[in-house]
């Protein structure tokens, strides 16, 4: 047994393994939104149907959960229903604005009249929510307290439960 | 119907392959003839059932089957049959399926190729092929299935496979390609197991060994480079290598593959360096086990990590069985296979080899570390951290430099211990050579130090491999040496695209453009002139094109950059065109076009000598299938016959 092999092979080998191996605790496209903690960007846009202009700052008081979407993308199938049915869950205490981030609006009525709505939906003028937002993709969901302030964000379709868990903390507080 | 029998066929497979590793270690120990040819009629079984898998899924593919789960993933009735058919191993399931294929037709070869030699040692090998292909059907049979029912109801169509793997032919020859050099590092890696379970490596399998190395190292040199051909001509950012987690580990293997094909040079003339080639063979294969790893387990952010899974835990626990075993058998075994013959310290041919095997690597160190560091910083301080390329490039111009200068000191030395005057006649007209190429670099402008540098060292090391190949020319007897050839020119392919990477790293030019249509704009010696934007639909896919005329010296191309949307994707897709010279590339990469005020983005780059960086791989490729050819009678790495016989008594 050679064992000046033996051990230049484990110390070459077995941090190797352990770092890969705690490397999955961690998902690589998890981006931190250097937003959370600060206050949500403002914005006034016009729903998808006509009608008044849904302002954030009206929505002051409540949580606000906003989610950015589009036509186009796959994983926002996905999550709408699930946002559907936690925004009716929460009707009372937790306002909803989906954003629609460069899309059409008559996709996007067909869309809704397809998957079903809950809550209103706004067109994203050139992007400039999106834009304020950091928006990196679609579906990202963001989640605003009471006071303004941006507490959570989503990358990738929401997970309802830890949805409902986080609005449920929000509201009894 | 395509789904049961697929599967039975993976079942199959895993059954042949599970008993073959049986019956070839127990065949090994006891040298049973019988075991042998047990075993042999296992791997068969084991091929044969791969390959039928294989064509079960492409019949499934082209049939538009979305009853499968994979087909209703991958396929789409709007997808050109070409591209249906290279869906196979566009997703994570096809592409472990694929890699069965690929060891299938490996496993053939080799049995082919050894014939009725070796029958000692053969076993063994054969035997851990079989580990290795049981894994992958153990994946296939559990998690990672490609023949997994699919919805229901079954879909009338499907998405597609990933839009970045439609949109360039080069997707359709970069996977395999990549994936003919990883996978062929399992029969080296069989045979370096079996040389150690044996406790010798003779000369016959020192051949093998050499052969199966080449056949794999081949591939992966072309693979890896196509693949950064594709990244060149698809993702628009104007270069071809970004030291990429998933880039670097498609390098790492190829890095201690170069250094074992070197290493495997001395056993054959000395009797020795016999460990440290066996090591070098099995990092190797470990190291395609970790870019698979990379690719297909989603720990690394990249391009290329395109398949979240779950078979990353699985696949980790197989790395380090193979780990354990591998450095327990080489500790238990290497002080037995080690020859005799001691390496001298002199400057001779020998000493610049050491040096090329502990420049490798080093290298590997350095790109392994870059690597994983941003896992190491997250698993300790928990932040997020990226090593970038100033690290890499840093670290690896200084070794990548010093090896081109040793592609010219190591065959420029003659074997054994040369005289210190030898050495000065040997060297003296390189240097010459490398001078006046640096002369001839300064007036084209060259003349920062690294850059420099590599002209120093490619001068040398041409000037080397020229006289070298001139050398054979002129002696009559080349057609016996096609191998010796084969591996100068190799060095030349590699030397020309050496040159390539520095020069265009180091003098690109690049500019974001925003034109009007009917705008004229100079650029690095063109003038670019907007036509206007054109737009081209096709069934599974649109792509909006900015019309640009490039004029130089009164002639004019028209290039055709574009963004392209498929409707899987949320983000169309820059889609570059390039205009190739001999001495550089105009690249014009569209980044946003605005219909309203009828402007387009453009991103425009001067990239020089990028085209020598494909034609050295061409070079190399060449040279690799010439050391490929069949050995002529005593050819010196067969049977080390009267070269030997002086140096060997020092």
């Amino acid at each position: 047994m050679n064992t000046k092999v033996l051990v230049a092979g484990g110390l070459i080998t077995v941090p190797l393994v352990v770092v890969l191996a705690i490397g999955f605790q961690h998902d690589p496209r998890q981006i931190d939104s250097p937003l959370v903690g600060k206050p949500a960007p403002g914005f006034a846009l016009t729903p998808v149907d006509g009608g008044a202009t849904v302002a954030l700052t009206e929505l002051r008081g409540k949580p606000v959960v906003i989610n950015f979407w589009a036509t186009w993308c796959v994983p926002c199938k996905q999550e709408h229903p699930a946002l559907v049915q936690v925004a009716r869950l929460f009707e009372d205490e937790v306002s909803f604005v989906g954003v629609v981030y460069q899309d059409e609006p008559a996709k996007i009525e067909r869309w809704l009249g397809q998957y079903g709505s809950a809550y209103p939906t706004v067109v994203d003028e050139g992007s400039r929510a999106a834009i304020a937002y950091g928006v990196y993709g679609v579906p990202e969901t963001f989640v605003v307290d009471a006071a303004g302030t941006i507490v959570h964000k989503y990358t990738g379709p929401v997970d309802p439960n830890d949805l409902v868990a986080r609005l449920d903390q929000m509201v009894a507080r | 119907m395509n789904a049961e029998l697929g599967f039975g066929l993976i079942l199959v497979g895993l059954l042949c392959s599970v008993a073959g590793a049986f019956a070839g270690f127990a065949a090994g120990r006891t040298g049973s003839e019988e075991g042998w040819r047990w075993t042999r009629r296992l791997a068969l079984g084991f091929s044969v059932a791969m390959l039928l898998a294989n064509g079960v899924m492409e019949y499934a593919l082209l049939t538009h089957d979305f009853s499968l789960k994979y087909v209703a993933q991958v396929g789409s009735l709007a997808s050109p049959t070409y591209i249906t058919i290279v869906s196979l191993w566009s997703s994570l399931e096809g592409s472990i399926l694929f890699w069965g294929a690929v060891l299938a037709i490996y496993v053939i070869g080799a049995l082919v190729a050894n014939g009725t030699r070796n029958t000692d040692s053969m076993p063994y090998a054969v035997a851990s092929w079989m580990v290795v292909a049981a894994f992958f059907c153990f994946l296939m049979a559990g998690p990672a299935n490609p023949f997994w029912p699919g919805p229901d109801p079954v879909p009338s169509d499907g998405p597609g496979p990933n839009a970045l793997l439609q949109n360039h032919y080069l997707m359709i020859v970069h996977p395999p390609t990549l994936y003919l050099g990883y996978v062929g590092m399992t029969i080296p890696f069989g045979l370096a197991v079996a040389a150690l379970m044996r406790g010798t490596l003779g000369p016959g399998q020192l051949a093998l060994l050499r052969t199966s190395l080449l056949v794999p190292w081949g591939f992966l040199t072309v693979g890896i480079v196509l693949g950064g051909w594709w990244a060149y001509e698809v993702l628009g950012w104007g270069g071809y290598w970004a030291w990429d987690p998933v880039e670097n580990a498609s390098l790492l293997p190829w890095l201690t593959a170069t250094a074992a094909l070197h290493a495997a040079m001395l056993p054959g003339r000395r009797g020795t360096m016999k460990g440290w080639t066996t090591t070098l063979v099995l990092a190797t294969f470990l190291l395609t086990l970790l870019g698979t790893f990379m690719t297909r387990s989603g720990v690394f952010n990249s391009v290329h990590a395109f398949s979240q899974s779950d078979i990353g835990p699985t696949f980790l626990v197989f790395i380090a069985i193979c780990l354990v075993w591998s450095i327990v058998l080489l500790a238990l075994r290497v002080d037995r296979i080690e020859g005799e013959g001691r390496v001298t310290a002199a400057i001779g041919r020998e000493s610049s080899f050491l040096l090329n095997n502990l420049l490798f690597v080093a290298l590997t160190f350095t790109v392994l570390l870059g690597t994983v560091f941003p896992l190491l910083a997250e698993a300790i301080k928990g932040v997020k951290v990226s090593v970038g390329e100033p690290y890499f490039n840093r670290m690896a111009v200084p070794m990548g430099v010093a090896i081109l200068f040793l592609m010219g000191v190591g065959p420029a030395l003659p074997w054994g211990q040369p005289s210190a005057e030898r050495v000065r006649t040997a060297l003296i007209p390189p240097v010459v050579a490398a001078v006046v190429t640096v002369g001839v670099g300064t007036l084209f402008g060259v003349r920062t130090p690294w850059p420099v540098a590599s002209l120093f060292g490619a001068g040398f090391a041409g000037w080397v491999t020229l006289a070298a190949l001139l050398d054979i020319a002129r002696s009559g007897t080349a057609s016996r040496q096609l191998r010796r050839i084969g591996g100068y020119v190799i060095h030349g392919g590699i030397i020309v695209m050496i040159v390539a990477i520095a020069m265009s790293s180091a003098f690109r030019a690049d500019e974001e453009i925003r034109l009007k249509t009917g705008e004229t704009v100079e650029f690095a010696g063109y003038s670019l002139h907007y036509d206007g934007p054109d737009k081209v639909v096709e069934p599974h896919r649109q792509s909006l094109v900015a019309r640009v005329s490039a004029t130089k010296d009164g002639e004019t191309v028209e290039l055709r950059p574009a963004l392209v949307s498929y409707p899987s994707m949320q983000q169309p897709i820059g889609s570059p065109d390039v205009h190739s010279t001999l001495t550089h590339d105009l690249y014009l990469s569209l980044m946003q076009q605005d219909p309203a005020t009828s402007t387009a983005g453009i991103h425009a780059f001067h990239n020089p000598l990028v085209i020598w960086l494909w034609i050295g791989c061409g070079i190399a490729a060449l040279g690799t299938l010439l050391t490929l050819t069949p050995a002529p009678r005593a050819s010196p790495a067969v049977a080390p016959a009267t070269e030997t016989a002086a140096p060997a008594a020092t």
